[in-house]
């Protein structure tokens, strides 16, 4: 369609089958059964945010698909979302459209990329998202619902639908829903939002990376031998970060590793700096691997038995406090040709 | 049952494509290589064919990263040739 009004279908019957076999032939949906998105459940999803529902927040590639606040509440009904979730998704949608996210590149490559969508807040704690145990799923409404709805709006208003709009080889569970919170009540380091210039009550970060690896330290009451181990699960050949050199991490530290960090005095920024200086690899067996390298043109002039940083400056190690009780941190790798985005959410 | 399509409206097109050229000979051929495995050496092999069988000369060569866009002075120099070469994948 080419006009600004959402189009209404008619389908044959109030049976999950009859508007599975809508969206089938077209080519819609995740593939999990779907919530029909019937004018009146849209009309009261769209009561949970303030704002004309036919403004354009985001035109998206590579469909140059216009997502307007309906059209994003029509995504949210089918994934199962509340109302009360719809300022987040709308603020991540913004997010997304952002030039250095690189949503056109996400779609297109040949990797598993997936954007993470990370809650932070006030909307996390009155809207229900889950930051503490099991905080990256399954078993939470907010987290799952809003991630799903936020691949439902990639898939059908992006167009990223596999093959035709995304070029992913094996595809990935994160791009089902991929969604946490930020469990700021368990961070001794404050909210990151604040930490990257964002001071509004609440927002949501859009990090477009791997799938979470894990980083598993039950041993340590220090901060080094816990962060060796992240160190570890970042220097690694297999991800993008190692041939792009501006691609970010996100390390998203348990509680209790967060907490044997600030016990010893260490701040998020020492965090960051001890990971930069011990994820390295030999250059020369970073060249080895990789012919085709985007690295800045000082680390191309560094000699081959130099240890280089698997990324270019402790500013691209991005920290915060994620999930409940145990010894089980993660760290994201990036795509590399893109950029995180921190946005507030309005009301 | 009536439900919202999903999808929703289309936004205008950047660009479009340019019609192509009946008659290469005397035209300048450019390259393009996204640095994806093996685009220049089929590109480059693909122009001088080209520039071979039609009278045509391979004007320019350029590299750019494979995730982003062709800076802008990349791409003025590209726009000297009538026909530009590019496009490969993994």
């Amino acid at each position: 369609m080419t006009d600004s009004a959402a189009e209404l279908l008619d389908i044959a019957s109030e049976a999950p089958e009859a508007l599975a076999e809508c969206f089938a032939a077209r080519g819609w949906g995740d593939g999990l059964p779907l919530v029909a998105p019937t004018p009146e459940r849209v009309e009261a999803m769209l009561a949970g945010c303030e704002g004309d529902p036919d403004e354009t927040l985001a035109t998206l590639p590579p469909r140059s698909g216009v997502a307007t606040r309906r059209i994003v509440a029509v995504n949210a009904v089918l994934a199962g979302c509340r109302p009360e979730h719809l300022p987040v998704l709308v603020a991540a949608v913004r997010a997304l459209a952002r030039p250095e996210v690189n949503l056109r590149g996400v779609n297109a490559t040949t990797h598993p990329v997936a954007p993470l969508l990370i809650v932070h807040g006030e909307a996390a704690r009155r809207a229900g998202y889950n930051a503490g145990l099991g905080a990256f799923g399954p078993g939470n409404l907010a987290n799952a619902a809003t991630g799903r709805a936020l691949r439902l709006v990639v898939l059908h208003v992006a167009g990223a639908a596999p093959g035709a709009g995304d070029a992913s080889t094996q595809g990935g569970p994160a791009k089902y829903a991929y969604c946490t919170a930020e469990n700021l009540d368990e961070s001794p380091w404050g909210g990151y939002a604040a930490s990257v210039g964002v001071t509004a009550p609440s927002a949501v970060t859009i990090h477009c990376g791997e799938a979470p690896h894990n980083v598993h330290d039950m041993e340590s009451s220090a901060p080094g031998p816990i962060l060796d181990k992240a160190a570890s699960a970042m220097a690694s050949l297999g991800s993008n970060n190692a041939p792009i050199s501006g691609g970010e991490f996100f390390v998203m530290l348990c509680p209790e590793h967060a907490a044997a960090c600030a016990a010893a005095g260490w701040t998020r920024g020492h965090v960051a700096s001890y990971l930069h200086e011990r994820a390295r690899m030999r250059v020369g067996d970073l060249r080895a691997a990789f012919a085709l390298r985007a690295w800045a043109p000082w680390q191309e002039a560094l000699p081959d038995d130099t240890m280089m940083s698997l990324t270019e400056h402790p500013d691209n190690i991005k920290v915060m406090v994620v999930g409940g009780p145990g010894k089980h941190s993660s760290v994201i790798p990036s795509w590399g040709m893109t950029r995180s985005v921190t946005v507030p959410v309005e009301p | 049952m009536k439900v919202y399509a999903p999808d929703g409206a289309v936004g205008p097109p950047a660009v479009s494509l340019a019609s192509p050229l009946s008659v290469l000979a005397g035209k300048r051929i450019a390259i393009l290589d996204n640095s994806k495995p093996n685009a220049g050496l089929l590109l480059g092999a693909l122009a001088e064919r080209l520039a071979t069988r039609t009278g045509s000369t391979v004007s320019a060569v350029e590299r750019k990263n494979g995730a982003l866009p062709a800076p802008d002075d990349m791409l003025a120099r590209l726009a000297e040739a009538e026909v530009i070469l590019t496009g490969s994948a993994d």
